[in-house]
């Protein structure tokens, strides 16, 4: 019996080997872009690039960021803000419609508003909005947004592709936005945007369509944006130059001096808010002692990092946060120089050098493993010796998310983006020490009580000279007092085919299309 | 028979059973908490408290592990922790292209591997028989995404014949199927030759030669079916490999089937997906061992079941 079906089996494998659906590739209209990693939630409930790229397509925020880190009205038409800096009055534009056909108005602004900073939805960026206090309709095209104190980076927080707009009835037929990750609606979202979904295969490919009432007017010009999901660096980049896809996103820097041979395709570089650091245990003895952090500081060769670890493809830290920040400025670096670094451990106490262990995580970030060696051997130098203990990203999170009391963390390697474009969301939640882990974001335990002053009174100030004043001493003090050992600012390095135009890398790791064009 | 091949199938329940619960305790022993994962580096204790009650993670385990086993009874695996999705609906969508990658490597494998198997021990200590087995060596200790890479830079950069990367036709099939056969391929070249080389000193084949059948005969009909064996046993271990998902060849193809998906459900302590692609994996190779003992049977009448 089995005997006479062995062949039909062998038959049936290979002809279910041999038929497969054909997929048309590539028309007129389509944009490719190849990413390392799929979205996970087109919601409220989204966290990290892959889904904020998409998300900007779709549902549109009420104000942009621009790429050279002016904030501009989008959604909005103006907006005014009270004397005391308590009450934001917006204007919105008239006539636009989501794409299920209801109308964008003041009365959908406030119920996603209010959807979003509703603690019972555990929204993970709800912060963003946590100071808001109510949120009025005044008319059809007008809300009023109020707050409990004057909290200036709220209008960069309306920027954040986390809050776009979203179509209360789409919501609502899709059964829900749910936590934890925005489930159902979060399949199937609906916005104003240029681009709406048109299908997503997990793990595989995610394609948007061209929305032709679009609003605006950049009219939309691809008929369909097409990402996906090439894990792999090295075949991401060869699938490019294969004309298999136009973008390849986060383009290892080793391939770039080949790319840039390649007479069909762009490289570009463009600089991201994404700071990299090594923070020291700041509560810990021996870094509870400054002249410590800055011999470490005065140690390591960051430009020789960045010219050979990272090709290039980043800059060296001379503030906490990345230039297209807004409150950011140069503030100062510590340059490369081991006597220096010696002599500062002398008069510390350390004559014979120190040892230490650093903790750093692997792939998370740009050559992060190379770059913790790197700072290992140059440590070397000042007589500092250094144990690199490795860890896969999730156990990592878990080990430096420890109470001060609990940890026996003594430096580790992580970087912070500041997602919102504002100084705030790069300086308070890392160095006002009501944020210290586990609760808050600071796993270094810095407290400065100057610094606590500065960046409290920085939330009130509506003033943007002032604003950004206050921010620059405060970024002096933490320079100085150096709770962390400053790295860099990484930069994105993108490919693109030649005939791709108007396409937008943004400093915030987004990939934006809506103004894009593919040439014939 | 049939009688002992559901005897067969009914231990397969206990074997499944006990997967499940080593599978279910050990990602929750090694550390990593998916609420931390999911709520991100900025997210507050409070947050990450509530994504774990949301999760049902505060659950004492034996709780845990007893809705997971009512569910499955009901043919539920579960939602994925960390984008929602059904388990059973993800398995369902990676698997048939995880089957269709790892069916058509196993055919190229064969393809290559049986006929260089014979070629070698016919020709013994050759030239032809150090060709292949140098061959063989260079197939085994070939790592798989350098095999794949250059696969793509002959055949669809430089070349242009073959799509880099994607999985939607036959042409797309064509050079993941064979960077992954090529390591079977090798293996199952030296397996046959040596179960040949082993058949050939056989006085019967002997007997065969001097009766005066013919020699392409003597290897296919009395030779190569009692060598075959061996073969099949590998074959079967290598195929069940194959349908864990190869997520070396998935990553380098982009072709997303189940070995990504259970490499990222580890890093992103995805316990639902982790736990169905486990018992997925181990189902498929409970039944690959019944097909492969069932096979002894159809190539050796000796061997019978009772």
């Amino acid at each position: 019996m089995l005997k006479r079906l062995f062949p039909v089996l062998l038959a049936v494998t290979v002809a279910a080997i041999l038929v497969l659906p054909s997929f048309a590739q590539q028309t007129g209209g389509t944009l490719i872009i190849g990413r390392g990693a799929d979205s996970v939630t087109l919601s409220y409930y989204a966290t990290a690039a892959p889904d904020s790229e998409v998300l900007a397509h779709i549902a549109e925020t009420l104000f942009r960021l621009t790429p050279d880190g002016k904030i501009v009205p989008h959604l909005a038409e103006s907006h005014s803000l009270s004397a005391d800096g308590r009450t934001m009055t917006i204007k919105l534009r008239r006539g636009i419609r989501f794409t299920d056909g209801t109308p964008f108005d003041a009365t959908a602004v406030k119920w996603n508003l209010d959807f979003f900073r509703n603690p019972a939805n555990r929204i993970q960026f709800q912060f963003l909005v946590s100071e808001v206090t109510s949120v009025d309709v005044v008319d059809s095209n007008t809300v009023r947004i109020s707050s409990g104190r004057a909290f200036v980076p709220l209008l960069a927080h309306l920027t954040h592709d986390f809050i776009g707009m979203h179509s209360p009835a789409a919501v609502e037929r899709a059964g829900g936005m749910q936590a934890p990750v925005g489930m159902p609606y979060g399949r199937a979202p609906v916005g104003t945007g240029p681009y709406v979904l048109k299908e997503w295969v997990r793990g595989d490919r995610l394609v948007l369509e061209r929305n032709p009432n679009y609003w605006g007017p950049n009219k939309p010009a691809l008929d369909q944006i097409v990402w996906r999901v090439i894990p792999d660096d090295g075949a991401r980049v060869l699938a490019l130059e294969s004309g298999q896809i136009q973008v390849a996103v986060r383009v290892p820097p080793r391939d770039t001096s080949r790319l840039v041979l390649n007479r069909d395709i762009r490289v570009d570089r463009t600089s991201s808010l994404r700071t990299i650091y090594m923070a020291f245990n700041n509560q810990r003895r021996p870094f509870t002692d400054a002249r410590v952090r800055q011999a470490f500081n005065y140690a390591v060769n960051k430009r020789a990092i960045v010219q050979t670890i990272l090709g290039g493809a980043a800059r060296v830290s001379d503030a906490p946060i990345a230039p297209g920040i807004v409150g950011y400025a140069p503030v100062m670096t510590y340059a490369y120089d081991i006597n220096k670094a010696k002599q500062l451990l002398t008069e510390a106490g350390f004559p014979q050098g120190l040892n230490v262990t650093i903790h750093h995580p692997s792939g998370r970030y740009v050559q992060d493993a190379a770059v913790a060696a790197a700072v290992q051997a140059q440590l070397r130098d000042a007589g500092i010796n250094a144990r690199l203990v490795t860890m896969e990203w999730a156990t990592y999170l878990q080990v430096t998310n420890r109470p001060v009391e609990q940890t026996d963390i003594e430096m580790f390697m992580l970087g912070w983006g500041t997602v919102t474009g504002d100084a705030d969301y790069g300086l308070y939640s890392l160095f006002h020490s009501s944020q210290w882990a586990p609760g808050g974001s600071s796993r270094f335990f810095y407290k400065n009580t100057q610094v606590d002053g500065l960046l409290d009174q920085a939330r009130a100030i509506t003033d943007p000279a002032r604003r950004a004043a206050t921010y620059k001493q405060a970024m002096g003090i933490i320079m100085q007092d150096a709770p962390w050992l400053f790295l860099h600012s990484e930069s994105q390095i993108t490919a693109l085919r030649r005939d791709v135009q108007g396409l937008i890398v943004h400093p915030t790791e987004r990939v934006l299309a809506y103004n894009a064009r593919v040439g014939r | 028979m049939s009688r002992y091949l559901l005897k067969r199938l009914l231990l397969a329940v206990p074997v499944l059973l006990g997967v499940s619960i080593v599978v279910f305790t050990m990602i929750r022993l090694i550390p990593g908490d998916p609420a931390l994962l999911m709520a991100g580096q900025a997210a507050t204790e409070e947050v990450v408290r509530q994504i774990r009650q949301s999760l049902g993670l505060d659950r004492p385990i034996v709780v845990q592990y007893a809705y997971f086993i009512r569910n499955i009874a009901r043919g539920d695996l579960g939602r994925s922790l960390f984008n929602g999705a059904a388990v059973t609906e993800e398995l369902g969508q990676r698997f048939p292209r995880t089957a269709r990658l790892a069916l058509a490597a196993i055919l190229v494998a064969l393809l290559i591997g049986v006929p260089a198997g014979i070629l070698s021990a016919t020709r013994h200590l050759s030239w032809v028989d150090t060709f292949f087995m140098v061959l063989a060596l260079a197939g085994v200790s070939m790592p798989v995404f350098w095999l794949g890479l250059n696969l793509i830079l002959i055949f669809a950069v430089r070349l242009q014949w073959l799509p880099a990367i994607g999985h939607e036709t036959w042409k797309h099939l064509i050079l993941p199927a064979f960077t992954l056969g090529a390591a079977s391929a090798a293996i199952i070249a030296r397996m046959t030759r040596s179960a040949m080389l082993e058949v050939l000193r056989h006085d019967y084949v002997r007997t065969a030669r001097a009766k005066g059948v013919a020699e392409s005969s003597v290897i296919s009909r009395h030779a190569l079916r009692n060598a075959l064996i061996p073969v099949v046993t590998v074959v079967g271990l290598q195929l069940g490999t194959l349908l864990s998902g190869a997520v070396l060849t998935e990553s380098v193809f982009a072709w997303p089937g189940v070995g990504r998906l259970l490499v990222d459900a580890v890093l992103a302590r995805d316990y639902p997906v982790i736990q169905g692609a486990v018992l997925l994996i181990a189902t498929m190779f409970v039944l690959l061992n019944v097909v492969v003992d069932m096979a002894y049977a159809v190539l050796d009448p000796r061997i019978r079941y009772e």
